[in-house]
């Protein structure tokens, strides 16, 4: 079978690049059942039309950046690689140290764009802005020609998102939750997507199905009028996460050939989940600490949860299992 | 009664001071005691001595809620209240989250029964931290019209709202207009610069002459105190000098009450100068709300709550 690679192309800000509109996740790579999965879904992916590759130096303690480095191989001239920075506003040196870790993992020797991850807290625009802080090592990685463009990441309110672009950095993306929930809570969509556009910053999508999908299983929405909306937006891209084949072909199938919802498919949408925005029960990355990962609440002093994937692998880390290499 | 006051007040020595309740007439004790930890007590019988050390020392309020503890709490209350009822300040919750008029006034039999009672001095709506909480509470037939039919029928004496989340939900509350005699907040020393009740609800509850009550002066559980933000007295101390009608503190032993008590006996607030030195020394850890966790996660957001709003419960979803 002729696979096509027709997923539509959009500009990258006001940058001569133009990436996918659906972008793989990286958190869910390392979900996948096993390495020879996630690297499947890493080169079908690939061929299927998929430019944009999101990685964090914090997912699954290394493993997802390190599948999609072994699924990259051979194909990393086709992509346009991501990863993030998880200091959650430490020194710029650490910084470095984590970029250095990143690449050998991704199995390259640069990143099309690196961002800070997880700006989640009050003060993080504050610690990233200091001197010898975040802002210092993403200008050093640029000028080493180790990565090309720089950004940040956060899921939990648009006014932290204001507050980082504030500090007047030179960020040339900013990556944030979009999906038909937000548009009505606590709201990226209509606090930050318009500053973007203003400034020419690429503006990056993500949990265009709340993260978890909940919505979905509980019969709110179907993934595809999730997805669709989310790619609607005025956005270079719509991260998504994918742990299967089956999951990877299925979005396939909604960006390749995409057509955008028109405005009045994403009011009507809008207005049916009312009732079940106006709490952030089905945004929970914004209310709870479910989406904040270990290395962001131990930096900012917060109790961790033995349940999360990433506490799991390190208190992994402590148990001798007798192998040489983790299996 | 009349006895009592004299002899209270031919022995002020030691005691807890009292304040007005905003302009219910009602005097309450400066430091109050949480009706939630109460409930985590080793038994009744050492809820009965923490009940009756604290009114000796001159605490005559006692916080409860209709959900703390599944009703465990308003019961061992209850019982140690027996025989005392007529010299404390009462105060209970309703836990509708968004149901109805009826549902409440059904709480409000429950709280009563359990409290073994037949009137409330104050009656609070619980927990008022969702966004669309304030539309839910005042839409008709909601909770705001099972406060004022309470009140009518003389089973609640005055009526208010609490809750923990975020200052402008609390400010959406209060301009609703309706009738509240109290509102209930945390205040503490890392509130004052993190997202602050002090600062954005404090002044416009006072400008209403409504009795505030501070709640979680030490974070919660503690985490402002446990990780060395400020010392339980500092912590307590800000708390109450505060303006606000009473502080309401959770004790479950003996040995946390005394530590209150140390406090809170002929109470001298602290001088504004050594307010501000304290916020500024504690703004460090104030400004990503570590140490004030029921205003960034979900660790302090109760069951009945969260199935009312969709969310997991905390077993799933413990912050």
């Amino acid at each position: 079978m002729q696979v096509h690679s027709d997923i539509p192309l959009r500009q990258f800000g006001n940058k001569d690049v133009r990436i996918s509109a659906l972008g793989l996740g990286g958190h869910h790579l390392g979900d996948a059942a096993d390495e020879v999965t996630a690297m499947r879904i890493v080169q079908e992916a690939v061929d299927g039309g998929i430019t944009f590759f999101d990685n964090c130096w914090e997912y699954n303690l290394g493993k997802s950046e390190n599948w999609l480095g072994k699924g990259l191989k051979g194909r990393r001239d086709k992509v346009f690689l991501m990863t993030k920075v998880c200091t959650h506003g430490r020194d710029a040196s650490l910084a470095m140290q984590m970029l250095e870790q990143s690449l050998n993992r991704l199995q390259t020797d640069h990143l099309d764009l690196w961002q800070i991850h997880g700006v989640a807290f009050d003060n993080d625009p504050d610690l990233f802005i200091r001197p010898d802080g975040g802002a210092e090592a993403l200008m050093k990685a640029k000028e080493q020609g180790k990565v090309r463009f720089v950004g940040f990441s956060g899921h939990k309110h648009p006014d932290i998102h204001l507050k980082m672009l504030n500090t007047g950095f030179p960020f040339d993306s900013v990556q944030m939750p979009l999906n038909v929930f937000d548009s009505q809570f606590q709201s990226f969509e209509n606090h930050v997507l318009p500053e973007l556009a203003r400034r020419g910053i690429a503006a990056l999508g993500m949990k265009p199905i709340s993260g978890h999908g909940e919505p979905v299983s509980r019969g709110v929405i179907t993934a595809q009028e999730a997805l669709r909306y989310a790619m609607s937006l005025p956005v270079a891209t719509t991260i998504t996460g994918i742990d299967s084949l089956e999951v990877l072909h299925q979005n396939l199938a909604i960006a390749q050939g995409f057509a955008p919802m028109s405005q009045q498919e994403m009011q009507a949408l809008r207005d049916r989940v009312k009732p079940e925005a106006g709490d952030g029960r089905f945004e929970l990355y914004k209310v709870s600490l479910k989406f904040d990962n270990p290395e962001s609440r131990l930096a900012h002093d917060f109790p961790i949860d033995m349940r999360q994937a990433e506490t799991k692998e390190m208190m992994q880390a402590a148990k001798n299992t007798g192998h040489p290499y983790p299996r | 009664m009349e006895e009592e006051k004299s002899n209270q007040r031919g022995n002020t020595v030691g005691l807890v001071p009292r304040r007005a309740l905003g302009r219910t007439g009602m005097q309450v004790s400066a430091l109050a005691l949480g009706g939630y930890h109460l409930g985590s007590a080793k038994n009744q019988q050492e809820v009965n001595d923490i009940v009756a050390r604290a009114m000796e020392a001159g605490v005559n309020f006692f916080d409860n809620a209709w959900d703390y503890h599944s009703g465990h709490s308003e019961s061992v209350l209850g019982t140690a209240l027996k025989g005392k009822r007529q010299q404390v300040i009462v105060m209970s919750k309703v836990c509708t989250h968004g149901r109805g008029k009826d549902l409440a006034l059904q709480q409000l039999e429950e709280s009563l029964r359990r409290l073994q009672t037949d009137y409330l001095d104050l009656w609070q709506i619980h927990e008022v931290i969702y966004e669309n909480d304030p539309d839910l509470i005042f839409r008709s037939d909601g909770v705001a019209e099972a406060l004022v039919k309470a009140k009518q029928q003389g089973k609640v004496r005055a009526v208010g709202f609490t809750g923990h989340k975020d200052p402008k939900i609390h400010l959406r509350m209060l301009n609703f207009d309706f009738p509240f005699d109290t509102v209930q907040m945390p205040l503490n020393c890392l509130d004052a610069t993190f997202r602050s009740f002090e600062v954005n609800v404090l002044p416009v509850a006072e400008q209403r002459g409504l009795g505030v009550l501070g709640m979680k002066s030490m974070g919660g559980s503690g985490e402002i105190v446990t990780h060395g933000a400020a010392t339980p007295e500092q912590a307590l101390r800000y708390a109450m000098s505060l303006p606000v009608s009473s502080t309401i503190s959770g004790v479950d032993s003996i040995q946390v009450l005394d530590q209150n008590l140390e406090v809170a006996r002929e109470f001298r607030a602290m001088p504004p100068g050594e307010m501000e030195a304290l916020r500024k020394r504690c703004s460090r850890f104030a400004s990503d709300g570590r140490y004030e966790l029921f205003k960034v996660t979900k660790k302090y957001d109760g069951d009945v709550g969260r199935e009312q709003h969709g969310f997991p419960l905390a077993e799933e979803l413990p912050a």
